[in-house]
């Protein structure tokens, strides 16, 4: 998953050079997002070598964005990305461009609908978690998986090994991983191998 | 060793490039007929949607040409989309007719609610004999990354692998030249290096 985080806020176009020069380095799917205003762009990363792209506010802006890229690439290559907060007890979705939340859609009413114009995959972001290593929020993970069958990756929160193996007995499909490799002792060898010892399954 | 990777604007065409290149075969992309009839061996790749990327080949004359080389009987390789093309007919925001090499037809992955849909992620095959020659049999060799929300319909006996994911179905078919599979060797890792480097070798 590579995002460039400041080319929506900065209404620009993504930088695609850095995701060439990933996707030449790797042989794991790429997600890329930021920036992806239109079907066009859309293109462009994935001739970039994205697998992927990730929709989140520009699908807001243009709902039907998530209708034409899925439809000229395919559902499996349209992720959501969802930015939500707890506010009071109730989830409200974070514009990052705003700083803050907004009132609509509901994300509920936003996930419907998201799903039926064609995502093939929703990555959930706990905002108030990001970098905070407490643990996923894991309530906030159940609250989109009962709205739809679509593969869920949960962001935010990570803080030790213990805090993945907690999520996914917990039943959370797969976990994005940030703040946990990049600025700790920690690299996937060491996860898939503390996973397997919970007793959780790993692919050989 | 000379490979055409046909290039009709497929998503994942890049990361195709790189597996074959890391294998070390010499993979030239491709859109013109002439260069895929030449060519020693063919891979078709293929992210996206079905009935835009029939239009796409069907448009540059490709057709004919992925026709010719499959009549001389020289190997081609359907990856994705790759393979669900190459059925008689595919549904996907449609109904299209497809290559019509095999019988059968490609259908979204029934959800009853315990699977996801898309299927995305790794998940362990179970080879057939017409799988073993490009399909080790050791579990590290079986596992791959897969990543569609539709499944092909075929006939038993062209089934190289089958997966379990809900009810078992097919994702590998071998016949003639052609061997074709639903999920991503190039982003399957070692297991897909091992699958590629069999492919440069195989003798139909």
């Amino acid at each position: 998953m590579v995002v460039d985080i400041d080319a929506s806020r900065e209404g620009r176009q993504p930088h695609f050079a850095v995701l060439e020069a990933i996707s030449k380095e790797v042989q794991v799917p790429v997600t890329f997002g930021g920036g992806i205003a239109s079907v066009a762009l859309a293109r462009r990363a994935l001739e970039s070598g994205a697998d992927k792209i990730a929709l989140t506010t520009t699908a807001l802006d243009r709902p039907d964005l998530i209708d034409d890229a899925a439809h000229a690439f395919g559902a499996q290559a349209v992720v959501l990305g969802l930015d939500l907060v707890w506010r009071d007890g109730v989830l409200r979705l974070y514009d990052h461009r705003l700083r803050g939340t907004v009132d609509r859609p509901n994300p509920v009413e936003w996930v419907k609908e998201a799903v039926s114009r064609g995502v093939g995959e929703i990555r959930v972001m706990a905002v108030d978690r990001e970098g905070v290593r407490e643990g996923f929020d894991v309530p906030l993970y159940a609250s989109i998986r009962e709205l739809t069958d679509v593969p869920i990756i949960l962001e935010g929160g990570a803080g030790n090994l213990t805090h993945i193996a907690e999520a996914m007995k917990a039943g959370v499909d797969s976990v994005g991983l940030g703040t946990l490799l990049v600025f700790s002792d920690n690299n996937l060898v060491k996860v898939r191998r503390f996973l397997e010892g919970a007793g959780l399954p790993m692919r050989p | 060793m000379n490979v055409t990777i046909v290039d009709y604007g497929a998503g994942n065409l890049r990361s195709v490039y790189q597996a074959f290149f890391l294998a070390g075969a010499d993979p030239v992309t491709s859109n013109d007929p002439d260069v895929v009839r030449r060519a020693e061996r063919v891979v078709l790749p293929g992210v996206g949607a079905a009935g835009a990327a029939l239009e796409a080949l069907r448009a540059r004359d490709l057709d004919a040409a992925l026709d010719d080389v499959r009549h001389v009987g020289r190997p081609i390789l359907g990856i994705c989309l790759g393979l669900q093309m190459m059925a008689d007919e595919v549904q996907e925001f449609g109904t299209h007719r497809g290559l019509g090499w095999m019988r059968g037809k490609v259908a979204r992955i029934p959800s009853d609610g315990n699977i996801r849909v898309p299927h995305m992620g790794w998940s362990p095959v179970d080879v057939t004999e017409r799988g073993h020659d490009l399909i080790g049999s050791s579990a590290k060799d079986r596992n791959f990354y897969f990543c569609h929300s539709n499944r092909l319909y075929a006939d038993r006996d062209v089934a190289a692998a089958t997966v379990a994911y809900g009810e078992p179905f097919t994702v590998a078919v071998q016949f003639e030249s052609i061997f074709a599979v639903q999920f991503h060797p190039e982003k399957s890792q070692l297991a897909g290096q091992r699958f590629i480097k069999r492919f440069l070798d195989w003798a139909p």
